[in-house]
């Protein structure tokens, strides 16, 4: 009796506990999501805002603005363990916060997850757009549509330079890409051990922001379909660029972005210069302090006359779908990104460069910078900040296409295929993650 | 556990049940199910719910409706998401590459662990312990730490085997294009060694004495011995340290993983699992799905195959 009695009660449970879970899982497929503007009412009384970021020393700029705003008490979560993971399973189960940190770069991909919420229905939203650097505004509201993230940083792209090493062989600082490629050839003739720089296949966001420069238009949106062009002549451009360099040997392709080899190789003055962002001044600072005042941060080089600079990296704090406290989350949003206090706490215990423009001219942005000779470096990426193409835009599977593309750029790094092949095997992928997302899409013109 | 156990049977059990439960009959319901739950629980919400669910998301397919930013739903698909995978060029490459790595690194690490097992067995060496101790200690090392480790080594910048190498004229590139595969299993059988002859050791050990007396009486070399009992007796064992590889192999992770962080070598797609978590990370959780258990289903294949094949020689 008993055993029968206590067999059923067990399958019982154990039905029970699998339904829940599936119907948990199931329930994700019911999308009710409009992205149309939510509504923006004040709460009655004390509300508690989730906001998840990956920024060190966030949670001290959030005390900041709890000890002003009682009645508007922030959260933080750090998540730069799996930033995109946690996020997306925060989703599944929704369970997201109100707001989040977002790549520029994933924003299209999270809204095709219907991730976001519209915040346009709150005047303090869409009035905040005349604070951002206009191409930040421009990713954060795709293209104008609504207001679904406020932009917190950028990566305007600069030269970093050893000029001990240029002075040493008597090569100018270039300005333009070829004058590059022929001091490149020159340091590398004066001495064969050393490079003008490195180029890592595995490093898709940089790529991109070398592609961004030169006004390579990979998505658009036209005629009902997402237009896909990553394979456009601009690309070409850039990407056959860095083959030559890679096929002549004036760049090495052995070394990670950041890793403690890519160091290692700087430190012994195997390398002359690094394409890099604003967030990457601190890099070089904390990580070779012997080569204090060898280092000079001059403009991007450019493609001939067109002084356009680039972006690598970057984030926004999104407004996430499922937060019932809109009003609130854009009144802490807009202090976040653009008070100047909390742009120079940000600024000095996380190391962001502010996409506000009040941002540009903070006085820990305006000083010069001991490690680089005391030149005031921030002029140099405040200059590249507003050189940046404001139209753009990021494909909602970009984070496939960024891996399939470093795939094929380590192919062409090992000598299999170039790098133009890349751009061919991303514009395939492109299209076919799209189509396995039911994203409709097609080859643009 | 066994408190527990005695009071549920309690529980269940009247008291004037007691004779005839322990004239072997009655119902112990209580006691089972108190033994089993421990197991059974974690077993169906960590194992089979995952697994059914994956299964389910390997069946759908994702439909949108809308604009640009249109709204996604999943909706059954039957086998779309197979026949992706069959047709996916990137996921046979990393079948290949994973049984090339296995072809060559399995063999390799059982061959060096059963050798190091029968060497530890003969009373011809001395400190047993502590070479038993050392041949085992790589496997206390987590692989991801290990991976890291051997990424230094592996690394021109920072090696001193790289240095020392380079002093001698050789300049080795153990994370090129042709070399990363092998750094890869190199790591794979540093890590492995150990844990593979301490199972071929303890069965060694269960050998009857009177065994090897007996052959000696009638003249056989240790190296006889070796081979001809001691290698046959033990078969199971290698047999279940073969099957254990072979899982291992096809579920090869951590390793390139890391590796993956210094040498661009290793693309997204380098194994079977790379590959599934790739495309999940792309929000492909149906293709990722079907992937993980075309993974599965070519592992349970492989390793009851290998069983299958080998049961009657090994006397499993």
């Amino acid at each position: 009796m008993s055993t029968t009695i206590t067999r059923t009660r067990l399958a019982v449970v154990a039905a029970a506990a699998s339904i829940a879970l599936l119907a948990g899982c199931s329930s994700s497929d019911d999308s009710s999501d409009k992205t149309s503007a939510a509504p923006c009412e004040p709460a009655k009384g004390k509300v508690t805002l989730q906001y998840w970021n990956t920024v060190p020393g966030m949670d001290k700029v959030v005390d900041l603005w709890n000890k002003k705003n009682p009645n508007i008490q922030v959260e933080t979560k750090n998540i730069s363990n799996d930033q995109y993971g946690t996020l997306g399973n925060a989703l599944k189960a929704g369970k997201a916060p109100d707001l989040s940190q977002v790549g520029y770069d994933e924003l299209p991909n999270l809204r095709t997850q219907n991730a976001f919420v519209d915040a346009s229905a709150c005047k303090e939203a869409t009035a905040a757009k005349s604070k951002f650097v206009p191409w930040t505004w421009s990713q954060a509201s795709f293209g104008g549509t609504g207001v679904f993230a406020m932009p917190q940083d950028t990566g305007p792209m600069a030269l970093f330079v050893r000029s001990d090493i240029f002075k040493k062989y008597d090569v100018a600082v270039p300005k333009t890409w070829d004058e590059y490629e022929a001091a490149a050839a020159k340091l590398h003739k004066a001495d064969s051990s050393l490079t003008m720089t490195f180029f890592d296949p595995n490093n898709a966001e940089w790529f991109n922001g070398l592609l961004w420069q030169n006004k390579a238009e990979m998505y658009s949106y036209a005629d009902n379909k997402w237009q896909v062009n990553v394979e456009s002549d601009q690309s070409k451009q850039v990407a056959e660029y860095w083959q030559k360099l890679i096929s002549d040997k004036l760049v090495r392709t052995d070394l990670a972005n950041g890793s403690t080899q890519m160091y290692a190789a700087y430190q012994k003055d195997q390398i002359a210069s690094y394409v890099g962002a604003a967030w990457g001044y601190s890099m070089f600072r904390d990580n070779l302090p012997k080569q204090a005042g060898k280092w000079s941060i001059v403009p991007m080089p450019t493609w001939g006359t067109d002084g356009a600079s680039g972006d690598w990296g970057g984030s926004t704090v999104a407004f996430m779908k499922g937060s019932k406290h809109l009003y609130e989350s854009v009144k802490f949003n807009t202090w976040l990104n653009s008070d100047p206090e909390a742009l120079a706490l940000e600024n000095k215990l996380g190391g962001l460069y502010p996409a506000a423009n009040a941002g540009l001219k903070l006085p820990a942005l305006s000083q010069g910078v001991p490690y680089y000779n005391n030149e005031k470096i921030f002029d140099v990426f405040a200059d590249s900040s507003n050189k940046i193409d404001t139209s753009f835009a990021w494909g909602p599977t970009q984070k496939t296409v960024n891996l399939a593309l470093q795939d094929a750029m380590a192919k062409a790094a090992a000598g299999d295929g170039t790098l133009t092949d890349a751009l061919a095997k991303a514009q395939a992928t492109a299209l076919k993650s799209m189509k396995d997302q039911a994203i409709p899409a097609t080859a643009g013109k | 556990m066994t408190d527990t156990a005695t009071r549920a049977t309690r529980a269940v059990t009247p008291p004037g049940d007691r004779r005839r439960r322990l004239n072997g009959g009655g119902p112990r319901a209580g006691t089972v199910i108190a033994f089993v739950t421990p197991f059974f629980l974690p077993f169906l919400l960590f194992y089979l719910v995952p697994v059914g669910y994956a299964l389910w998301q390997s069946f759908r397919v994702v439909r949108r409706s809308g604009g640009q930013y249109g709204t996604s739903y999943t909706t059954f698909g039957g086998f779309e998401q197979y026949g992706q995978v069959f047709q996916n060029t990137e996921f046979w490459s990393s079948i290949g590459r994973i049984a090339l790595f296995g072809i060559v690194q399995v063999p390799v690490m059982l061959f060096v662990a059963l050798t190091m097992a029968l060497l530890l067995d003969t009373p011809l060496l001395k400190l047993k312990a502590f070479f038993r101790i050392t041949a085992f200690m790589p496997y206390a090392v987590p692989g991801v730490i290990a991976a890291i480790m051997w990424s230094y080594l592996y690394s021109p910048q920072l090696s001193p085997i790289v240095d020392l190498l380079g002093d001698i004229g050789l300049k080795p590139d153990f994370l090129g294009p042709g070399a990363i595969l092998w750094s890869t299993a190199n790591i794979s059988t540093w890590l492995w060694t150990g844990y593979n002859m301490l199972i071929m050791f303890s069965a060694l050990q269960s050998i009857p004495q009177e065994l090897y007396e007996a052959a000696k009486l009638d003249g056989a070399s240790n190296w006889a011995i070796a081979w001809r009992i001691k290698v046959p007796i033990i078969a199971p064992s290698i047999v279940l340290t073969t099957v254990f590889s072979i899982i291992g192999t096809l579920q090869l992770y951590a390793e390139p993983a890391v590796l993956r962080q210094i040498s661009s070598n290793i693309s997204s797609t380098f194994t079977p699992n790379m590959l599934a978590y790739a495309v999940a990370s792309g929000n492909n959780y149906q293709q990722a799905a079907a992937i993980s258990v075309v993974i599965a289903v070519i592992t349970f294949v492989l390793s009851f195959g290998f069983m299958r094949l080998t049961s009657k020689k090994a006397g499993l």
